[in-house]
């Protein structure tokens, strides 16, 4: 059993540009004891002047990132880059393995490119291993409801397929078998993937072992939370990094003043801008 | 060593509230400062600097720490990992982890290089430049009596820390702490720091701790100061006779010592006054009056038990040859100096009363007389042997005749709260209950909190200075050690007997 998270984080705003950190967390199960490896924090610096060199990392690995994308956005893709990295890599050294992602098999969005997700399932698959993506939310409905609302009332362990989906929409792939996943008792249900091309039964076998391998509480693999848990960002690490970028690099942190605030005083709510 | 400019940059300290007299400055771990230390916060704008003093250091208030904490608190046999960090990026987070909020009192505020007590300027938050003072600069800063200085021992930062003995002259010094901090050490180092100034110092010994004052630490022999101390041991080597003490110390002894009822005094004057105008004092002769005094039986009787008493203290005598005259051991004392230590160990409570009574009635008589100038007196556990209307006395009356007090006391609550008020300097050792900060902490020269923080952690013979000897600036010292041989230890039943 084995988990991947990745979070990234705006760290501030310096005179010509953005600043930001990601770091990954792979955790996995060790002879009833769980693991942890934190890869980062990688702090970084984006400019103006360094997006094309940004832009040609992205595109080696098969990431749409056109130039004139607004560079407050590169952040969040780096934590994407990241974690695809980390993700073939445990597909790449494990076997047999239940791999757990944190997120969908939903491919040819900006975050994730088909042929790399297309590449990182299949990889996986040849060692034998099977991925199991657990998404908090979703934005899929079905009938007009709500994917996880229909788990409301079903008994646990459970899980729910849906087929009507279907395989393109678009650019988009859905790469995995979607269900709804009830696995205990409580009020939370997730949308499940499964790889599509591992054969059904298998996938089901690798959910049964998650259900007796692993801790599950409301219905959410431990292993998972802790892989979220040891990637997120604290204040204090955002502090911290703060003081890292301007002790290595003498950058200087700009505190512009909240236009909303200003303009709106206590009805400036939502983002500052 | 000295912190590169880059260094002092990355550390610099921050004023980040302020709140009556008190101030929070944020610190980084690698700043070294602790609990008792002086910083200095500087507004360069203003030439103005505020002088404060680090009363607690806690942890700053950092945002997402609770996370932090939980993130870690899951022990090792749960979940254990590492991680990889090329950048090196959590030492900093540690750092922030680690930042402390100094908890400082204002000590006062220099303004074109003059000292004033005013608390209430505000220096700049963003400007201000915050640094360590060290103690003996920030004392010769602030001035003070620069001659006869004795050493106490060194700072926090390792500097020599001298009192004058002019902080000593004239005042009213309380030196407190819980059992074995080394109270009575630093009450000999005043002494002997007295004596070396030609003072004359009496002590009133409960525990014969300073009967080794003039041997050596190794006990080979005699130190610098034998031959001006002088053990004076009440029955031995320590006995006077009725007729070189007055009516009204003889009074004294019969009224506060002995508890002699009113009338039995009127019939005790009579037959006082009756011997003495026969030139007859003695006390052999005294038990004679008394056997011949007419009058009431029960009378005759009370003063009886009272003549017993003194006649079994062994404190007294008939032979003027053998009898101790104070007179003449301050003509001793007058010129080098010199210390009395009155040894009342294994002295019984009433002789001790009885004792008492003659010397300080005895040492006011010689003051009033100016036939010494002044004496300072060292009181261990005074309460143990010091009446109730003696307290007042000493600290107003007696110091206009010139007898200067030291009060010793592990039980701070036995000395009234009117004394610590009024109390000059107040040498303070380490308290750990509560109750007994409280009651030092009435000290008029110094907010409670600096007292309750600071003395709660000084280690053994380390005291906080609290008063006019350090110019009111509280100062944590080491105190240092002294060649006498050490008395008044404890004696133990589970003692090597191989050693």
């Amino acid at each position: 059993m084995v988990a991947v998270d990745v979070s990234s984080i705006r760290i501030g705003e310096t005179e010509t540009g953005e600043l930001c950190a990601i770091r990954g967390a792979i955790v996995w199960k060790e002879k009833n004891r769980y693991k942890y490896q934190r890869i980062g924090p990688f702090p970084f610096h984006i400019t103006e002047q360094n997006k094309n060199e940004i832009h040609k990392l992205f595109r080696n690995h098969y990431f749409e990132f056109s130039e004139a994308q607004n560079i407050v956005n590169v952040p969040a893709r780096m934590g994407n880059l990241l974690e695809r990295w980390l993700q073939l890599g445990i597909s790449c050294s494990t076997h047999g393995a239940i791999i757990l992602w944190d997120g969908s098999m939903t491919a040819g969005t900006i975050d994730s490119p088909a042929d790399e997700v297309s590449r990182l399932l299949e990889v996986a698959r040849n060692r034998l291993s099977t991925v199991l993506a657990f998404s908090k939310n979703t934005t899929l409905r079905f009938s007009g409801h709500k994917l996880t609302d229909y788990a409301g009332k079903v008994v646990p362990p459970c899980l729910l397929q849906i087929n009507d989906f279907p395989a393109s929409l678009g650019p988009i792939l859905l790469l995995g078998n979607i269900y709804v996943a009830k696995l205990t008792r409580g009020v939370c249900s997730f949308r499940l993937d499964i790889d599509k091309k591992v054969p059904q039964e298998n996938g089901i076998e690798a959910v049964q072992s998650l259900l007796g391998s692993d801790l599950l509480v409301q219905s959410y693999p431990e292993t998972l939370r802790l892989a979220h848990i040891y990637s997120t960002f604290t204040a204090t690490e955002v502090i911290g990094i703060q003081r890292f970028i301007a002790h290595q690099y003498g950058l200087k942190i700009v505190t512009r003043p909240n236009v909303r605030r200003m303009l709106f005083g206590p009805f400036g709510k939502g983002a500052e801008g | 060593m000295v912190p590169s400019e880059k260094e002092q940059r990355d550390n610099r300290m921050r004023l980040y509230k302020k709140e009556g007299n008190s101030i929070q400055i944020l610190s980084s771990p690698s700043d070294d400062v602790e609990k008792g230390d002086y910083l200095l916060v500087e507004d360069n704008m203003v030439n103005r600097k505020l002088i404060t003093q680090v009363i607690d250091v806690q942890f700053a208030s950092v945002p997402g720490i609770l996370e932090e904490l939980l993130r870690d608190s899951t022990t090792e046999e749960q979940v254990y990992g590492e991680n990889f960090d090329p950048l090196g990026v959590s030492s900093h987070i540690n750092h922030i982890q680690d930042a402390r909020m100094l908890i400082c009192k204002i000590r006062g505020t220099i303004l074109n290089d003059k000292l004033s007590v005013n608390s209430s300027w505000l220096p700049c938050r963003s400007k201000s430049g915050i640094t360590k003072i060290p103690v003996n600069s920030l004392l010769a800063h602030v001035g003070g009596n620069d001659g006869l200085p004795i050493n106490i021992g060194e700072t926090k930062d390792g500097s020599p820390l001298n009192i004058t003995a002019h902080d000593l002259d004239g005042r009213l010094n309380i030196i407190t702490g819980k059992k074995g901090t080394g109270k009575s050490h630093l009450s000999k180092l005043l002494v002997l720091g007295l004596v070396d100034y030609g003072a004359t110092v009496v002590v009133l010994d409960l525990n014969g701790e300073y009967t080794g004052m003039g041997l050596s630490a190794n006990g080979d022999g005699g130190n610098e100061y034998s031959s001006r101390v002088h053990v004076l041991t009440p029955g031995a080597n320590f006995k006077v006779s009725l007729a070189q003490m007055g009516l009204s110390v003889i009074l004294k002894i019969m009224i506060h010592a002995l508890d002699l009822p009113g009338t039995s005094t009127r019939e005790f004057k009579h037959i006082w006054k009756t011997l003495c105008q026969q030139r007859k004092i003695s006390l052999e002769n005294l038990g004679e009056a008394i056997k011949q005094s007419g009058g009431n039986m029960h009378v005759r009787d009370a003063l009886f038990s009272r003549y017993y008493s003194l006649v079994n203290s062994g404190f007294f005598t008939d032979n003027e040859d053998s009898a101790t005259s104070f007179e003449k051991l301050f003509e001793k004392t007058k010129k080098d100096g010199g210390a009395l230590v009155i040894n009342l160990k294994d002295v019984s409570s009433v002789d001790r009363q009885i004792v008492l009574e003659y010397t300080l009635g005895v040492l006011v008589k010689i003051l009033g007389q100016w036939k010494i100038k002044s004496v300072f007196l060292f009181a261990e556990e005074a309460h143990l042997y010091l009446r109730e209307t003696y307290w007042e006395d000493i600290v107003t009356r007696m110091r206009h005749f010139g007898l200067f007090t030291n009060f010793v006391t592990n039980q701070p609550d036995t000395i009234k709260e009117n004394i610590y008020r009024q109390a000059d300097s107040i040498f303070l050792f380490n308290f750990t209950n509560e109750r007994d900060l409280e009651t030092v902490s009435k000290a008029a020269r110094v907010d409670s909190e600096t007292v309750k923080s600071l003395a709660q952690e000084l280690p053994p013979h380390h005291c906080l200075l609290i008063g006019k000897a350090v110019q009111d600036f509280p100062v944590m010292v080491k105190v240092r050690a002294l060649d006498i041989k050490t008395m008044g230890q404890t004696r133990l039943f589970f003692t090597d007997t191989n050693n």
